[in-house]
């Protein structure tokens, strides 16, 4: 049993170790921003999916880690990617934890507008920072250094990312074993039911964004390195719903889901852009259809499948 | 600043906020009846009043006729949006709800494109341009236009709402769906109407801002501000909406007189925030019970 458990993530982990040598150089860098946005995804679904907090504005986490990391590794260049990307990832953790509190007040549709807010007005300030952001004009992003080693290819910069992405992936995984897990179990059943057994629910909600937060700084961080450059623009509104398209689609509350969300998203986008104005026309559908036909989620209805 | 220039600022204000009131209230009028966030609200309005537009060029139609095509339009939209597409998601999760209507916003932006490109073009407008000079007072036509047309609209809702059987069905849906429908009320023929009572309302807001901001394929991002006022006025409750949206409409325009321009388009959403830390639920909102 325990065998044919390790098989799927075992083989998954194989595929990403020998996927640059058998993928073309684009689709490595594609792979990179699939787990980017897989781990984002994670980060989402420990907040919206475990807490019932949906936020809307997670591309404004994404974006304090991608800009903390790309002016650290600019004003201290010495700084090991490692600790760079901690740094993205506690610093967006402390926002999101400085965010949640007051959002614990906050239910439904008026959460899902302050996060929104919070989006805004973080594109807004990153604009307006110009001396750290060099605002609309954009920061390129010099390459992630570890001691003598330089990620300037492709390549190191996907193993970068495979590498964080399964610890992180790995650490969500296993934190439904520990306290924190199932307190998060507790709380997405029923949130009066987990108060009533004792369970601080304020408490691990803000938990959960500081969390998710840092889930999203460190892919932040991450994203900064992969594309190499960074504009406020690139964090707006849609792409905090993009965010939320991945965790839905693949399933809300399941580590298997974010991942396959977020992929499912991505190599979309990337797809369709071929078809040019048709491809929103074209991606609008595939969403509508993707409810109709599989209500809560890809992994909703792959459960559904499998007990058949 | 003399108080003749604040006036003006302050009705200019409250003209944009009718618009978002009337967004707002579309919002809320299909929240209510089913429960869901309509993320293609925007996209609606702004496809009706292509519709309307594209009628009038090719046809020539006067103005009031224009404005009639486009609340039509928008009805046909709503019923067919529902019929052939929320009717099937009945039952479904509402985020699975919110994920269809951001698909249709997707679609109908796009198919916006493909069809009259994603250009901005002139919209002919009801009112005259010359200002109206109230002693020291100057003030645009349009924004008195899009007042009253707005207040009128709202006080059309109110009657519905108030005296008409389906206004009382709607009501009784938003209040509780099942002792509706053991009322004998069909909560399916209230989603329908919902649905086009909410893009007719909707497409009256395109027509009346079109002119203002230009018709455009982006014109639909007004549902954020829509949104943004029902949230404020609190969501679900009709003067609510109103209250919200022209409150934003006013501290935006408001905003840009007393505050730097770095955060000028933030201003909505920190009043936004500031509201909620005090009132989670909105200004007029309630705080839902949560029973077990």
């Amino acid at each position: 049993m325990t065998v044919r458990r390790a098989l799927l993530p075992g083989a998954l982990l194989v595929l990403l170790a020998v996927w640059p040598w058998v993928a073309p150089r684009y689709f490595v860098f594609l792979a990179s921003v699939v787990l980017v946005n897989a781990i984002v995804a994670l980060g989402l679904n420990l907040l919206s999916g475990y807490t019932n907090q949906l936020s809307f504005g997670h591309a404004g986490f994404f974006a304090i880690g991608a800009y903390t990391a790309a002016v650290l590794t600019l004003r201290a260049p010495g700084v090991p990617v490692l600790v760079t990307l901690a740094v993205a990832g506690a610093l967006t953790a402390l926002v999101g934890l400085a965010f949640g509190v007051p959002c614990l007040r906050l239910g439904g549709l008026y959460l899902t507008m302050a996060t929104l807010a919070f989006g805004f007005v973080i594109a807004e300030i990153l604009l307006n920072l110009d001396t750290l952001t060099n605002g609309a004009d954009g920061l390129r992003v010099p390459p992630a250094r570890l001691g003598a080693l330089a990620f300037a290819t492709d390549t190191s910069r996907y193993y970068l990312t495979a590498a964080v992405a399964t610890v992180l992936v790995a650490a969500a995984v296993n934190l439904v074993g520990t306290r924190t897990g199932r307190a998060f179990l507790a709380i997405r059943e029923s949130e009066i039911a987990a108060q009533a057994s004792g369970v601080p629910v304020a408490a691990y909600k803000t938990l959960a964004f500081g969390l998710s937060a840092f889930y999203t700084g460190v892919a932040g961080g991450l994203f900064a390195f992969v594309v190499g450059f960074l504009s406020p623009d690139a964090f707006d509104v849609f792409l905090s719903v993009d965010f939320v398209v991945m965790i839905i689609v693949g399933g809300l509350g399941s580590v298997p889901g974010s991942i396959l969300g977020a992929t499912i998203v991505t190599v979309l986008h990337d797809g369709l852009a071929a078809f040019q104005n048709y491809r929103p026309l074209i991606f609008g559908a595939i969403l509508i259809a993707c409810m109709l036909f599989m209500p809560g989620g890809v992994t909703a209805a792959w459960s559904r499948v499998a007990r058949r | 600043m003399t108080t003749a220039a604040l006036v003006h600022v302050v009705v200019s204000g409250l003209a944009t906020g009718s618009i978002y009131a009337l967004m707002a209230l579309s919002l809320v009028i299909i929240y209510n009846a089913t429960r869901t966030l309509n993320f293609a609200q925007g996209e609606m309005l702004m496809v009706s009043t292509f519709v309307a537009w594209a009628a009038q060029r090719a046809l020539g139609l006067p103005l009031p006729v224009t404005l009639v095509v486009a609340v039509a339009a928008a009805g046909l939209m709503g019923w067919l949006v529902e019929r052939v597409v929320i009717r099937r998601a009945i039952g479904a999760t509402h985020w699975d709800v919110l994920i269809i209507t951001l698909g249709l916003s997707l679609m109908l932006r796009a198919g916006a494109g493909i069809a009259w490109t994603h250009d901005e073009f002139p919209f002919p407008s009801f009112f005259g341009t010359r200002p109206l000079a109230l002693g020291p007072v100057r003030l645009a036509p349009v924004s008195l236009g899009i007042i009253a047309a707005s207040l009128g609209l709202m006080a059309m809702l109110y009657a519905l709402f108030t005296w008409t059987r389906l206004g009382r069905a709607m009501r009784a849906v938003a209040q509780n769906q099942r002792a509706a429908r053991l009322m004998g009320i069909s909560v399916e023929r209230v989603y329908s109407r919902a649905w086009m009572l909410a893009a007719m309302v909707g497409a009256v807001a395109g027509v009346l801002v079109a002119p203002v901001v230009f018709l455009s394929s982006k014109m639909g991002l007004i549902v954020i501000n829509g949104f943004t006022a029902a949230v404020i006025g609190g969501f679900g409750s009709m003067p609510g909406a109103v209250a919200g949206g022209m409150l934003l409409g006013v501290v935006e325009n408001l905003a840009p007189l007393y505050l730097p321009s770095g955060i000028r388009y933030s201003v909505p959403f920190l009043v936004l925030t500031a509201i909620l830390l005090v009132r989670p639920a909105g200004l007029l909102g309630r705080v839902e019970q949560r029973k077990v």
